[in-house]
């Protein structure tokens, strides 16, 4: 694409590494609990690799996917069926950047193990086989982070010799461009598919390639590097390892079952602070472990929180091809985390396509697998014009072949996923916000709420607020318009609201601060709180905590009377994570520990405060 | 010209696809040189074809799609690789050996008839919707692009944006004018631009509110344009693209997405698109029919055969290629069952 040029040039970078150097100046026993943590880290991802290498049938070359060929190199077994396998799978490449993957893993574990054979069939298929770039950021990570590496590993190649009609060297030179393009691009303005809860692995699994076989030490570092912007970005959202609030992609069932996603794997893999999950593609990652070690100020910053915290969070839109001005826009995300429960939004809108989650409030649970532990609204769309301002195709096609894509609920009006052009969300700490102001002829004229299976209480009050509660959390959730519930297949209901002006407005808060379940309706219902919904919908609100929120459809919100500031919304600002707009520089913070992503110098710095924060 | 030839009756079959990089191997040459004359068209036809319905990023497809070539209409062989995102492209007038073609990694390009293949563009370009050389100078070389107009001074081995004038840069047709050196025509997101330095600053001559998605000339008066839009029906320029009348009204729903020329007609005038199937005139868009005969009226592409008078091909969505060879009365299914024909390339055999 056009290339976006953040605000700051790259400057000559070098290298400026002090990983783990400082342990020593913590108490001994923090640097004994870092080695432990590492080591149970490392067993983890060897159990995804053993539980792989368990299903394999040595003597039967014909069955066994590529991640079994993987995980038998890696732990050097079966590596015969492993070679004649491999030769079977490269009959029929295909695949594009799913294919690229695991071949070039299979590459860097099996150069010393794989048959001659096999080796020649894997260097034929890079020339024969023309895998698809792809249309997404996630996507390209992983063409051009595998093309990176495999003209690496063989330098010399002239043009004929692979696909793209390119020398190893010309390959290798688009590839890194492309790379640092995008690291550069991220940690100025934010990633564009930021926050997924599935998506993040086709992130980590790259980066893990880069950090653990790219040759050249700049782009190795920038790989570890990357890794630590990633978790650090998945740790500051999360609650007990599930990922919260917005997500620019995730998933119908996600959504309503937190912990059903493949971050919660890394979660476990990373931090061991949730149950397992969906292994899916955890194991390319688990494969080059050893590579990587989990910073200290990380693993805190996941699993250690003193208390409730804000964390606002800058990035960006898919890149618009059509109906916008600018190539991207900017994405405003605000998270508050309690122990208890979380609540996360974006500012609404269709940021990205067909898979945006908007807002959640997310509660604690001691178990999640299984568990609809989250409360949302939405106005379920779909449109023409959502598809082609992300997508460079025909116009009317398109949503239905969306359905026959992996995205079966795109058309749907029960969908709980996706974004509308006619949702408007402000969040102030814990208080949230949504309004919607939906025009005639819409796709859809409704409002959605899903309630879980999973509250413990559930209470219709005649003031218009609905308590619910969930865990140790309470929440207070009021609907702009009257509704009707629909029952869902998998249990919970459907707050359906056909009211084309309508809203949602959340109030939650810790069972702990209340004497009683009484108290906190009592609390909430004595809120001063005004509502119109005869214009655009408009409401002012005093929250538990005493502020005055004012919000209409279309105007900047006021907090106290003061316009919310989007202008200097950070890139990342909250007690553990701080980095300015443009800046290209992270600081992760916990208690005495710091860590210093430097990305315009390429450096990484560790530093240990004599106080904590 | 193969004017005699009548189709068939049967589907066209497809050739056993080539192993990639080995276009026409020796056997199938041997066998083409036993065929009569008249069998082999003056034209090559290139289509850029989707096989796999619904193809997604990363599943696993069983037929291979991409460029599809037939000298005969008859047999059709696949070209080089696999690739299942393939748009509109073009060919250098001084070596039919040299195709140009939009595709989903960039631009991709041969110099050997399809033995072997490049990916011309870098990073920075993507998801190329047409490509077409410069008939005046064929070195240079324009592919329009989700974000604009990219032109090649030298055959695509050196690239750089030259949209200058253009606000929204989305990009889907490109029109260059044979008769007019360094007039060129393009269709964006919000109207048709024109360029009379080839390419240096593009002027606006219609706006529309959403894509144009196809401009051609006349092959008979190279002043007459026809253009298919997305929500502004179909446009005729008589005057090289400086103004526009509108010669089919937008039908609510519908798009139009590929326009021709009759090639031996000049009062001819072909268009199709999703929800209006294939609408033609005989007298220069002043009065419009709809042919029966098609399943369906959700059409992706069309064509007309230079070789082959009164030939039309129509891509149907999720559906087959459907060839009519007396003007759209009567149809047959002709090839890729399921298939989607993005574009048509007329190649002159050497």
């Amino acid at each position: 694409m056009r290339t976006f040029k953040p605000a700051n040039s790259m400057k000559a970078s070098f290298l400026r590494l002090l990983p783990l150097l400082l342990f020593p100046l913590l108490p001994a026993s923090a640097s004994s609990d870092f080695a432990q943590r590492h080591e149970a880290y490392l067993d983890r991802a060897h159990l995804l690799l053993q539980e792989v290498v368990d299903r394999v049938d040595p003597t039967d070359p014909e069955k066994g996917g590529r991640g079994q060929i993987l995980a038998s190199l890696v732990l050097e077994t079966h590596l015969d069926w492993a070679s004649e396998r491999l030769l079977r799978d490269l009959e029929e490449p295909r695949g594009d950047m799913f294919w690229m993957i695991p071949m070039t893993s299979i590459a860097y574990h099996g150069r010393d193990k794989l048959s001659d054979e096999a080796m020649a069939a894997l260097r034929n298929a890079w020339k024969t086989y023309m895998p698809q770039r792809g249309d997404t950021e996630n996507h390209w990570a992983m063409y051009y982070t595998t093309l990176y590496l495999m003209s690496q590993f063989w330098p010399d190649l002239p043009a004929s010799e692979w696909y793209t009609g390119k020398s190893s060297a010309e390959n290798l030179e688009e590839a890194r461009e492309y790379l640092i393009y995008w690291m550069n691009l991220t940690t100025s303005i934010g990633q564009g598919e930021y926050d997924c809860t599935h998506y993040i692995g086709e992130y980590l699994m790259p980066m893990f390639q880069l950090a653990a076989w790219a040759e050249d030490p700049e782009m190795r570092i920038r790989g570890k590097m990357m890794i630590d912007y990633l978790l650090a970005d998945f740790a500051i959202d999360s609650l007990d390892g599930l990922y919260v609030g917005a997500h620019a992609r995730s998933d119908d069932k996600a959504v309503l079952e937190p912990h059903h996603v493949l971050s919660t794997m890394f979660a476990w893999l990373f931090f061991d602070n949730t149950p397992r999950s969906r292994t899916s593609w955890s194991l390319y990652v688990a494969a080059n472990a050893s590579y990587y070690q989990v910073p200290e100020v990380l693993y805190r910053i996941a699993t250690d929180r003193d208390g409730p915290y804000l964390s606002r969070e800058l990035k960006r839109t898919r890149w618009r091809w059509r109906h916008a001005d600018e190539i991207t826009s900017r994405v405003y995300k605000t998270t508050y985390v309690h122990p208890d429960y979380a609540v996360g939004s974006d500012q609404g809108g269709l940021l990205q396509p067909i898979q945006q989650h908007s807002w959640d409030l997310t509660w604690a649970v001691d178990d999640p697998r299984g568990v609809h532990n989250t409360i949302f609204s939405l106005n379920p769309h779909y449109s023409d014009l959502e598809m082609q301002m992300y997508f460079t195709e025909f116009a009317h096609f398109m949503p239905e072949a969306v359905t026959r894509q992996g995205k079966p609920t795109y058309t749907s009006p029960e969908t709980f996923l996706g974004g509308s052009p006619y949702e408007q969300i402000f969040q102030h700490e814990n208080v949230l916000i949504a309004l919607y102001a939906i025009p005639e002829g819409a796709t859809h004229e409704h409002v959605n709420g899903f309630f879980s299976k999973d509250l413990k209480r559930f209470e219709e009050h005649p003031s218009g607020w609905i308590f619910a509660q969930g865990g140790n959390t309470y929440i207070a959730y009021h609907p702009l318009a009257p509704y009707e519930w629909k029952p869902l297949e998998d249990g919970g209901k459907r707050l359906y609201s056909p009211h084309r002006t309508n809203g949602t407005l959340l109030q939650p808060a810790s069972a702990s601060d209340f004497a009683s379940w009484e108290a906190f309706k009592e609390a909430v219902t004595a809120l001063p709180l005004e509502v119109s919904t005869s214009g655009n919908p408009e409401v002012r609100f005093t929250t538990l905590a005493g502020d005055v929120l004012h919000f209409a459809y279309g105007d900047v919100p006021l907090v106290n009377g003061s316009p919310v500031g989007y202008a200097s919304w950070p890139l990342f600002e909250s007690p553990y994570l701080k980095a300015a707009e443009n800046s290209r520089k992270l600081t992760l913070r916990h208690g005495q520990l710091e860590r210093t992503l430097d990305f315009e110098n390429l450096e990484i710095t560790d530093r240990i405060h004599e106080r904590p924060r | 010209m193969s004017a005699s030839l009548k189709p068939t009756g049967l589907p066209l079959q497809l050739a056993e696809p080539a192993p990639p990089r080995r276009w026409l191997p020796p056997v199938l040459m041997a066998l083409i040189s036993f065929l009569p004359l008249s069998a082999l068209a003056e034209h090559s036809l290139y289509m850029s074809a989707t096989l796999s319905q619904d193809f997604t990023i990363g599943r696993k497809v069983t037929s291979d799609s991409g460029l599809y070539v037939s000298h005969d209409r008859e047999t059709a062989r696949h070209l080089g690789f696999h690739h299942p995102r393939l748009d509109k492209g073009d060919f250098d007038p001084r070596d039919p050996d040299v195709l140009y073609i939009g595709a989903l990694n960039g631009v991709l390009g041969t110099r050997d008839g399809g033995q072997s293949w490049e990916i011309l563009t870098s990073w920075n370009m993507t998801e190329g919707k047409d490509v077409k050389v410069d008939p005046h100078q064929p070195d240079r070389v324009f592919a329009a692009l989700p974000d604009g107009i990219a032109l090649s001074p030298d055959q695509g081995r050196t690239w750089q944006y030259s949209d200058n004038g253009i606000r929204r840069k989305y990009t889907q047709t490109l029109a260059p004018d044979r008769h007019r050196r360094d007039h060129l025509l393009a269709g964006t997101e919000l109207g048709i631009f024109r360029t009379t330095d080839g390419g240096l600053v593009w002027t606006e001559v219609l706006t529309t509110t959403a894509t144009v998605n196809h401009i051609v000339q006349s092959p008979h008066d190279p002043d007459l344009f026809l253009a298919a839009t997305q929500e502004n029906g179909a446009w005729l320029s008589p005057d090289a693209g400086l103004t526009w009348t509108q010669v089919h009204p937008h039908e609510m729903g519908n798009s139009f997405h590929t326009a021709s020329f009759h090639p031996h007609k000049a009062d001819v005038l072909t268009l199709a698109g999703w929800g209006y199937g294939l609408r033609l005139s005989t007298d220069l868009g002043q009065t419009w029919n709809q042919p029966g005969g098609l399943p369906h009226d959700n059409i992706w592409s069309h064509a007309m055969d230079p070789d082959y008078p009164d030939r039309l091909y129509a891509s149907l969505y999720r559906d087959t290629v459907y060839v009519s060879d007396d003007f759209g009365v009567t149809w047959e299914p002709f090839i890729f069952p399921g298939a989607t024909i993005w574009g048509y390339i007329f190649v002159p055999r050497n």
